[in-house]
């Protein structure tokens, strides 16, 4: 539905990040984001007040409004939720704090919605937002636990300062800073259990959860799914 | 000795509900009802439902009116009109003109009932065309035709599927003079969007506000229906022209939140005009000598806590004549009104 004949929301086609593409590849993927079961629970309607953005600290910090989010969506703007499911909602930190939406709408709610369909659908700039979290991925789906500075990137996460590096690079020294022993690591921080390990790996496979990462980092994926069935068939386990 | 009669001028919602109750408290009254029906806008101007609960305008305005003439003590006289006034409170005189025929009527107490007009869009100051395009209607002739059944183009006959409604047409405007908010258009326009859904499907309705005023319970009854389930599109902000464009018409405005110009195709506009003071109630507060405000409407200058006396003793107004009102306000004036009346004239008859 084009309610507008110009909108500065909707950039020229020369200036956006992203490709434009016909009008029913929009209808198909917003179509799939309106048809999530969570999706009526998540938008009622909008008064604008703009309680949402005011709690938001994305907002504070990038070109984002949950504001738009939920006006977008109410208004059934195709285009712009188009606009929004390839840039604005990468810069939403997922906190929810506009669930205190005075109408119970659910911004982050619509937007993990969207970020699924894209990272579903393999859309470039699923990505490109994920990008720097292929390690983070690969650590997390095959040993089950976070990762910690020294293992990443270093110019992965640009936001996160310059000392990241600096505090990659004498990782053992700063941890033994921290008054809790048990800091005073960086090798056994993502130690997990046999027995765990294996109950994630069925997670992972079973849930689909393995999948949703198939189209937006395919080597990763291969890569994955090669260490946990090989890993489960050793253990005997079948799915 | 003081009259123990109470004229009711008009026999709307408010006027209905002012007779009703000083009649059942045992007063005698009379209503003087200038049209040959009594039910007042609701009838008069065709309404199909009223808000917030969508019964038929005829039906609940019916029931009303029945209630009103099975009191012994109330009679009514249809197509006439109050031409002069004398006397004092507890005594007056009214001159009537009655199908035609001159007659007196003394009373001891008056209540004025005559009500509000729609605001007459060919005065907006803004370039809506109401009297220069057919598809440009307001909420009274969308009223019309949602009771006839048949939401339609009057161009063409055609059924729209896309229509609009402008707010504030006439109401908070100071270049117009009506600085005050008329009240229930928000709820009403909002009640005829949810109505028009209803009557085609696939239709998108739209509603340009200034900010919406859907108080108290109106908010869930009306407002949050329309937007949740009928999904009708609130915008923010206000259409300033209308123009024609390859047999639609196209309205012009901001859509302020999202910080974009307008420009949209219609197929019927329909202007949410406000309320203003009735011919009636300007001309029965020249007759009977009651202050009127600086809108027109009758004056009550005890304010909130006495909202029924007018500046003079023995003269209460109701309703819409007060100014902008709902239905709930006329009958609560109005009921009020017809207490006080009967209360004053047992004073007299006490003193």
């Amino acid at each position: 539905m084009a309610t507008v004949t110009f909108d500065p929301y909707l950039k020229l086609e020369h200036a956006a990040g992203f490709a434009d593409v016909a009008h029913e590849e929009k209808e198909r993927l917003i179509g799939k984001v309106m048809a999530d079961p969570r999706f009526p629970h998540y938008l009622y309607g909008c008064y604008e007040c703009g309680i949402c953005v005011a709690a938001c600290p994305s907002a504070r910090f990038y070109d984002f409004s949950p504001r738009r989010i939920a006006q977008a969506a109410a208004r059934q703007d195709i285009d712009l939720m188009f606009q929004q499911m390839e840039e604005d909602i990468w810069e939403c930190s997922q906190c929810f704090s506009c669930l205190r939406c005075p109408r119970g709408n659910n911004p982050g709610g619509i937007i993990t919605i969207m970020r699924e369909v894209a990272v579903e659908e393999g859309r470039k700039s699923a990505k490109a937002a994920l990008e720097g979290y292929s390690r983070i991925i690969y650590k997390i789906m095959s040993t089950g636990t976070q990762v910690s500075p020294d293992m990443l990137q270093p110019d992965a996460f640009p936001d996160w300062g310059p000392e990241v590096k600096d505090v990659s690079e004498n990782l053992s020294l700063w941890r033994r800073a921290l008054p809790p022993e048990t800091h005073h690591t960086t090798t056994t921080g993502w130690e997990v259990a046999e027995s765990t390990i294996l109950e994630l790996y069925v997670i992972w496979l079973e849930t689909g959860a393995l999948d949703m990462i198939k189209e937006v980092d395919t080597g990763i994926h291969m890569i994955l799914e090669e260490i946990m069935e090989e890993r489960l068939e050793e253990e005997g386990i079948e799915l | 000795m003081a009259n123990s009669i109470v004229a009711v001028i008009g026999g709307g919602p408010a006027g209905l509900a002012a007779a009703s109750t000083a009649a059942s408290l045992g007063t005698e009254v009379v209503i003087i009802e200038k049209l040959g029906f009594l039910g007042g806008r609701p009838i008069e101007e065709n309404y199909a439902s009223l808000t917030p609960h969508l019964r038929s305008a005829e039906e609940a305005m019916g029931e009303v009116i029945d209630h009103a003439r099975s009191f012994p003590s109330l009679s009514v006289k249809l197509n006439s009109k109050v031409v002069s006034a004398s006397g004092d409170a507890g005594n007056y005189t009214l001159e009537l003109l009655t199908d035609g025929q001159p007659e007196t009527l003394e009373v001891g107490a008056i209540i004025i009932a005559t009500g509000f007009q729609h605001f007459d869009p060919g005065r907006e100051t803004q370039m809506y065309g109401y009297y220069e395009f057919d598809d440009v209607i307001a909420l009274q002739d969308l009223e019309a035709m949602l009771k006839e059944g048949r939401v339609q183009r009057p161009s063409n006959g055609e059924e729209p599927m896309r229509v609009c409604f402008v707010q504030c047409v006439g109401s908070r405007d100071r270049q117009i003079g009506n600085e005050y908010c008329s009240k229930v258009c928000c709820g009403v326009a909002s009640k005829e969007a949810i109505e028009v859904k209803l009557a085609i499907p696939g239709v998108e309705v739209f509603i340009f506000y200034i900010d919406m005023r859907m108080y108290g319970y109106w908010e869930s009854q009306i407002y949050w229906p329309a937007q949740e389930q009928h999904h009708v599109q609130y915008v923010k902000g206000i259409i300033t022209e209308v123009l024609p464009k390859n047999g639609k018409l196209l309205v012009r405005g901001e859509d302020t939140t999202m910080g974009r110009p307008m420009e949209v195709l219609m197929d019927l506009v329909v202007l949410s005009v406000g309320m203003e003071p009735s011919v009636g109630t300007r001309e029965i507060s020249q007759i009977l000598g009651v202050a009127q405000n600086k809108y027109g409407f009758i004056d009550a200058p005890k304010g909130p806590l006495d909202t029924v006396a007018t500046s003079r003793p023995g003269i209460f107004a109701v309703g819409s004549a007060l100014g902008p009102a709902d239905l709930e306000d006329c009958s609560s004036s109005g009921g009020f009104a017809g207490a006080r009346a009967t209360a004053f004239l047992s004073s007299l008859a006490r003193a």
